[in-house]
């Protein structure tokens, strides 16, 4: 299990990270998700010893991160970085062997992921010769090719076909099947949905939520759909609920955390026939625009 | 993992991806013809200084042989003569290239015909004015009725001893060219390798393949990794390029490097080691201040600039050996990478030099290093904008 406790840091003026705390357990899947500047990237380069923060301490299966830990770490930096004019076999094979394999299990390694990724039949190519998606997947199989217990991904989703994603979805599914703790970070909110079960909300350098999809609904107010025969303003006035808005469909009521469904459908039920009655069910985009919405003020790093 | 295992891997791919590049064989192959044209040239050139042919045309002309040899040998000059059977022979021979002068004399008393192809060389005209006139002066003599066997040693061309108040040391030239030589060659290897350190760590920085790297290698083994790796790309290079002028060497017998030169190697390759060192670790935590690729020829000056002034001033060191100025200058690093072997070559070195100049390079690239090392961590992660070498020494890496 990865925990990360309380990380802070603080480029000149600029605070990057202002008490981060998380934990990866291991099998876990775990989405960093948050606006450009949230912190993302300097908590996933100080959970990979890339940045010593200013405070915290990141520590793996309880005990500190030191070099042998690391070597098993595997790491996807947002800002894709491998030798352009190396041929991808012998790059992915070359960090293997930074990572501590024998020369022949690292050759075996990256032919294994090359061939998994689709690339099986360009390990003699120069890096530059692959497309920007295929140059992608190569770093894929760099940060994977050491067998990784631990995963950090910074965007891995970044500028892929849909096809790769469904591709990449389906490794880290693998990886997290076999055992692997898997933190990756993604401005596609619909892609961590569909993969993670739990998330981790960025803000301005803090955590602003945490924990899976159902349990982040349950904290954040809900929206309820009611139409009731003949009435439209019978909803205000009812405590914890507000109405954002009204139509043919009905009103659209914002209900706070706490608040009893109940009452609300018989306070409906006395001013008419209710002939709608719906919690609209928030997808993670939604939880996101509301978490971000409410009260944290835009990041520094905006 | 052991350090020195990571920094063997960061060497080896070194390596293996310069022998791959196209760069690195065409600068082998340059190398090594530059190194035996300059083995084989002066040889070549040695050729063009071969005796001179003369054809002698009829008896009369014949009969000047062997004046015309002590005469020559008096004078050191090289002749060799034939005798073609007739004129037109020996203008063919002439025409031909086998002959460079062809002499005719019809009489002692008459006037001594010679063709050329161009031009007659003053010291031929001249050996040949002086013998005829011998021959001529020997006939009247003889007619006289002086015996010939009493005047001949008398007008035999006198030879010279000469004796020089300052000898020239039998290698003295060999040593400024080799002083020359050398540092040319250590200005050149260490541009040419020191720039290709800067060059690798800006691209890695500026690839981002940096951080990736990070994540499993400590800066100093990264670094010390590439300097080794390059450092010996180069050095197998030189090798190459010193066995091509060896074999070279063997084949023509021509450039005659005498002993005491070969013997300077050791300690050529000793300050070319150390040289290389130096300016590499300095070169690649200037390599890692640049925010892109075309910023390193610029950070590179300021460090250029000694390695400039260390050859030039070689030059200095072949003109006056003994001054003071130089012989401290030559101690300093990092002037003492080009200087200090000049000097060696050059002869003019006190036993105790030595220690020293080893005990300051060898600190001075302990110092560096540290300071490279932790300059290349702050720098090497740094996304903006160029930094200064102070602002990188600020930032805290790993």
């Amino acid at each position: 299990m990865l925990e990360v406790l309380d990380l802070r840091h603080r480029f000149g003026e600029l605070l990057a990270l202002d008490g981060v705390s998380l934990t990866v357990g291991d099998g876990e899947l775990v989405g960093l998700v948050g606006r450009n500047g949230a912190g993302k990237t300097t908590a996933m380069r100080a959970i990979m010893g890339i940045l010593a923060p200013d405070a915290g301490e990141v520590r793996w299966q309880g005990g500190p991160v030191g070099e042998g830990e690391r070597l098993r770490f595997g790491y996807m930096p947002e800002e894709r970085g491998l030798y352009a004019q190396m041929r991808i076999g012998e790059q992915v094979a070359y960090f293997a062997r930074l990572h501590g394999l024998e020369r022949q299990a690292a050759a075996r390694a990256a032919e294994h992921w090359l061939t998994r990724l689709g690339l099986g039949a360009r390990a003699q190519d120069q890096l530059v010769a692959l497309s920007h998606g295929n140059q992608q997947r190569v770093q894929l199989a760099v940060a994977l090719a050491h067998d990784p217990l631990l995963l950090v991904l910074d965007e891995p989703f970044g500028g892929l076909d849909p096809e790769a994603v469904d591709s990449l979805s389906e490794v880290l599914r693998e990886q997290g099947a076999g055992g692997r703790s898997i933190l990756f970070s993604s401005h596609q909110l619909e892609l961590v949905e569909r993969i993670c079960r739990r998330v981790v909300v960025l803000d301005a350098g803090r955590v602003i939520a945490a924990g899976t999809l159902a349990e982040l609904r349950e904290r954040l107010p809900a929206q309820l759909r009611v139409r009731v025969g003949g009435s439209t303003d019978w909803a205000s006035g009812l405590a914890g609920v507000k109405v954002l808005g009204g139509d043919e469909e009905g009103v659209l009521l914002r209900v706070d955390p706490g608040v009893d469904s109940q009452a609300i459908l018989r306070a409906a039920q006395a001013a008419g026939p209710v002939e709608r009655f719906a919690f609209e069910s928030a997808g993670l985009i939604d939880l996101y625009r509301r978490m971000i919405s409410r009260g944290t003020a835009p990041g520094p790093r905006g | 993992m052991s350090r020195t295992r990571t920094m063997r891997l960061v060497a080896a791919r070194e390596i293996t991806e310069r022998l791959r590049g196209r760069t690195t064989r065409l600068v082998t192959v340059i190398t090594a013809l530059l190194v035996v044209a300059g083995v084989t040239l002066p040889g070549l050139i040695r050729e063009s200084s071969k005796p001179t042919r003369i054809g002698l045309v009829g008896p009369a002309a014949r009969s000047l042989a062997p004046a015309l040899q002590r005469g020559a040998r008096a004078a050191d000059i090289r002749l060799s003569l034939t005798d073609p059977t007739d004129e037109a022979e020996g203008r063919a021979a002439l025409r031909g290239g086998r002959l460079d002068v062809l002499l005719r004399l019809a009489a002692p008393e008459r006037t001594a015909q010679v063709e050329v192809e161009q031009t007659l060389s003053p010291t031929i005209r001249a050996l040949i004015s002086a013998i005829v006139q011998q021959t001529r002066l020997d006939a009247v003599l003889a007619r006289a009725g002086v015996p010939a066997s009493q005047v001949l040693p008398a007008l035999a061309a006198a030879p010279v001893a000469v004796s020089a108040l300052k000898p020239a040391a039998p290698e003295e030239a060999a040593r400024d060219v080799a002083a020359i030589a050398a540092s040319l060659l250590m200005y050149l290897s260490l541009t040419l390798y020191g720039t290709a350190v800067a060059t690798g760590v800006a691209q890695e920085k500026t690839s981002r393949t940096a951080e990736v790297l990070l994540a499993t290698v400590r800066p100093g083994e990264l670094l010390a990794g590439k300097v080794a790796g390059i450092g010996l790309t180069g050095l197998g290079q030189l090798a190459i390029a010193a066995g091509a002028g060896l074999i070279a060497n063997a084949l023509v017998q021509s450039a005659k490097i005498p002993a005491s030169i070969w013997a300077l190697f050791p300690s050529f390759l000793a300050f070319f080691l150390a040289g290389f060192v130096l300016y590499a670790f300095a070169l690649a935590a200037a390599g890692a201040l640049v925010s892109r690729q075309e910023e390193v020829q610029s950070v590179l000056l300021p460090i250029a600039m000694p390695l400039i002034l260390g050859y030039l001033l070689v030059f200095a060191a072949v003109g006056s050996p003994d001054a003071t100025w130089l012989r401290v200058a030559s101690l300093l690093p990092p002037l003492s990478a080009t200087l200090m072997p000049a000097r060696i070559a050059l002869g003019h070195v006190a036993w105790w030099e030595i220690p020293l100049v080893a005990l300051l390079m060898l600190g001075s690239i302990v110092a560096v290093a540290r300071l490279a090392s932790r300059i290349y961590a702050g720098a090497l992660l740094h996304g903006g904008a160029r930094l200064g070498w102070r602002a990188a020494l600020r930032l805290r890496g790993r």
